[in-house]
């Protein structure tokens, strides 16, 4: 497993400051688009479709890095790379470590918002 | 540090990464257009021509890289800098982003300071080729300008140029459509006694300036060519309006021939250009070098203009170029020189014309390098009786226009008789009858030939059958030097009379000389008897006066002839082989 | 540079040196040459040993320099022709109107 902060502070105190008044909006946006592609990868197991499997781990994981979720980027990528290698044996597994992450993930950013 | 706003599109599938960098864009001033996926992206390229554009490398419905490819198409001349957005971390994706036309990549997680860097890097290079192109266009504007001027001044100048007589079938000739900016030009022009006057010449300089200079001597050899000025009359005029008009530095290198087909004669003058040629019909060379200064430069009072006459038969060609020719190059930089120039012409027996045979040998020598625009190169064939397509004359005002009744007289007397020809001041007076305009050839012939007769045979008292032999033809000129140079108290008188007749006129020349005259009595062709051969008028020159004209007659020692030629405005030019 | 000129010992002739080339690329150096020379000079030495070409322009410079130099009572010599740059002048026949040597 990853050894990966859930949340970079620094990077999310920067979008705050890029975002200004849309930082929530994002960090709502983040949240439906991120539940939306985990629900794809669900699909995409389910249909043993290792390529899309790979292609949404791979969008999951540009969004995950640019807000500043690194553990959840890094495990996005193992599954990316196992799709890409046609391998969806630990697939079932991935997915639970990813939703796992991004529950935790969800959980800080709201707090993030009420602060 | 003031910067420009751009117009940049976005494309992005994820609505987070999207919603990032249109905030960091903006936040750097400038417009954002986002699109959703790659075909989004290629429909917004299209709609509103954004200066820069942000791919996603993998989205739905059209990737990133095809979106680029279908963009730099859209995109033509115009450079739009493709920068792909990835977390791509393998080589040869990368490498395809580049093939599909990426300029650059950026990665996530999004770098404000680098997105802030490489956009203002494309702005300046996307500039810097707007700049460019705008300057490209500029120049192919006026380059096409240029061209499209160089092709009315070229109409301009065939207008008084002409072609002349280049047509003829015994001329071949090459010149590139636009060697006259190269600063060749050529002429050539039946003379109104028959025979021809060519010109060949080969200006300093390129372009406008050379083609400028080109023009006076268009006008002063066909104007003067067609009065019936001699070659040497020309060269002179030719000399002084460039001396006159070209500043010090410029001037036209040149060769002018007039060829007299009836006596079989050439006389050259080449000052400047690269030897002439003329090829006897067995294949033996005679070079004519050039001999003189070119033209404009010495001021009248220096200037040479006296030709060299060489005697010719039918078969026998002319050759002549301009230094282009000899500085043709090869791959090897080497030229094609005089000694080329022999090869061509070193294979008698070929059966080739030795025009074809050097513009073949060039073309062959500088295959690769198109040197051929810059050389101009003509041949004339000496035959018997050549058919000179006929120039068309400018039309009459008014048939009847002009004077019909007058009479005039003129003497030359002294060592004028050496220096100067009356004949075009004769003709021009003859040809202000309307009726003889279009006669001019006619009228020139009876007067170049009573005034030769006088002069020659009359004050000079040369013996005609010198002409006949090639020694003789030499002595015979050089002696028409000699003897020119003491003709003191001699003269040739000429009395011109015109007067109307119904549907016409009649012109009376008679010719005086102060020589000793001849027994025209006893002349064969005078009396109509056989008879021994007589030193005047002993070959074509009565012959043709008898045919020209209606009727002549001669007087007191033979040093009196009178002839009438009448004419009708019903005849056409020409007509006059009929009488 | 492809023109020197220097000052001969007689501190009144100058000696103009052409390399390579004597063409129109050359007309501004060859006129400074000449513009720019000692108002005590009145004779000219135009040498044409590192020549190796000439053309019609470069005949027309010599035609200034002849200006410059008075016209008709300049005194111009063309020496240490190449066989090539000799014939040029000669076909043209320019020494009417410089001495060449």
């Amino acid at each position: 497993m990853t050894d990966r902060q859930h949340l970079d502070e620094e990077a999310l105190a920067e979008l705050q400051d890029v975002m200004e008044d849309e930082f929530d909006v994002l960090i709502q946006t983040y949240i439906v688009d991120s539940r939306d592609r985990i629900a794809s990868l669900r699909t995409a197991l389910a249909a043993s479709d290792a390529d899309a499997f790979a292609r949404t781990a791979h969008s999951l994981k540009g969004s995950c890095i640019n807000i500043g979720a690194p553990r959840l980027g890094e495990l996005c990528l193992e599954a990316e790379e196992a799709g890409k290698a046609g391998d969806l044996g630990e697939g079932s597994e991935l997915v639970g470590a990813i939703e796992e992450e991004f529950a935790t993930v969800t959980g800080l950013l709201d707090r993030l918002l009420v602060r | 540090m003031s910067q420009n706003i751009l117009r940049i599109l976005i494309a992005d599938d994820s609505d987070t990464d999207r919603l990032i960098l249109q905030a960091l864009i903006k936040r750097l001033g400038h417009e954002v257009i986002e699109a959703v996926d790659g075909l989004d992206a290629v429909k917004k390229f299209g709609e509103d021509h954004p200066d820069i554009v942000l791919l996603d490398a993998l989205m739905p419905r059209m990737d990133g890289m095809e979106a680029a490819r279908h963009i730099k198409v859209l995109a033509g001349e115009r450079l739009v800098p493709v920068i792909f957005l990835t977390s791509l971390s393998e080589t040869e994706d990368l490498v395809r982003c580049l093939e599909a036309g990426g300029d650059d990549f950026l990665t996530k997680p999004y770098n404000r300071v680098i997105i802030e860097a490489k956009i203002n890097a494309f702005d300046r290079m996307r500039r810097m080729h707007d700049t460019l192109s705008q300057q490209h266009q500029e120049i192919s504007e006026r380059n096409r300008q240029l061209l499209e001027e160089q092709s009315i001044a070229r109409r301009v100048f065939d207008n008084v140029a002409h072609t002349g007589c280049l047509d003829s079938p015994n001329i071949h000739y090459h010149a590139s459509p636009l060697s006259v900016f190269n600063g060749d030009v050529l002429f050539a022009s039946p003379l109104p006694a028959g025979g021809m006057l060519i010109f060949l010449g080969d200006f300093t300089g390129h372009g406008l300036p050379a083609a400028i200079g080109a023009m006076p001597v268009a006008e002063i050899f066909y104007g003067m060519a067609r009065k019936g000025f001699s070659g040497a009359d020309v060269l002179r005029e030719i000399n002084q309006k460039l001396k006159l008009i070209l500043p010090t530095g410029m001037f036209c290198c040149g060769a002018l021939v007039e060829a007299d087909f009836k006596l079989g004669q050439l006389r050259v003058w080449n000052g400047g250009l690269p030897e002439a040629w003329v090829i006897r019909a067995d294949g033996d060379p005679v070079l004519l070098p050039s001999r003189h200064l070119p033209l404009g430069i010495l001021p009248p009072e220096q200037f040479e203009s006296v030709m060299e006459a060489l005697q010719v038969w039918p078969g026998d060609r002319l050759l002549m170029m301009t230094d282009g020719v000899l500085e043709a190059t090869n791959d090897h930089g080497e030229l094609f020189g005089l000694a080329g120039v022999r090869r061509c012409l070193d294979r008698p027996g070929s059966g080739r014309h030795p025009f074809d045979a050097v513009v073949e040998g060039v073309r062959q020598f500088s295959v690769k390098t198109a040197e051929s625009d810059d050389l101009t190169l003509v041949a004339l064939d000496i035959t018997d009786q050549p058919e000179v397509p006929a120039v068309q004359e400018q039309p009459p005002p008014s048939a009847l226009a002009g004077p019909t009744e007058w009479r005039c007289e003129y003497e030359i007397r002294e060592r004028t008789l050496g220096d100067f020809s009356p004949l075009p001041l004769l003709l021009h007076i003859c040809l202000e009858v309307p009726g003889l305009r279009t006669r001019g050839g006619e009228i020139y012939t009876l007067l170049s030939e009573l005034y030769n007769n006088a002069l020659e045979h009359g004050v000079l008292q040369l013996p005609s059958e010198w002409k006949h032999s090639a020694d003789g033809f030499g002595r015979y000129y050089s002696e028409r030097q000699a003897r020119l140079a003491r003709v003191d108290g001699h003269y040739i008188r000429f009395s011109l009379h015109h007067t109307r007749k119904p549907g016409g006129g009649r012109l009376r020349v008679v010719c005086e000389d102060s020589g000793t005259g001849f027994d025209f009595r006893n002349h064969p062709l005078v009396s109509g008897q056989g008879g021994g051969d007589s030193p005047r008028y002993a070959g074509r020159g009565l012959l043709l006066l008898k045919r020209l004209s209606n009727n002549i007659t001669f007087r007191g020692r033979g040093n009196h002839v009178e002839i009438v030629y009448d004419w009708n405005f019903s005849e056409h030019q020409g007509d006059g082989d009929d009488r | 540079m492809p023109i020197q000129t220097s000052l001969a010992e007689d501190g009144k002739t100058l000696v103009i040196r052409i390399e390579g080339r004597f063409d129109f690329s050359t007309h501004q150096a060859f006129r400074d040459s000449y513009e720019h020379a000692d108002s005590k000079v009145t004779n000219y030495i135009v040498d044409l040993s590192d020549t190796t070409y000439l053309d019609s322009s470069a005949l027309g410079m010599l035609l200034l320099l002849r200006d410059h130099a008075g016209g008709d009572s300049a005194r111009i010599s063309i020496e240490n022709c190449n066989s090539d740059v000799r014939r040029i002048l000669s076909i043209s026949n320019f020494e009417q109107l410089f001495a060449i040597k």
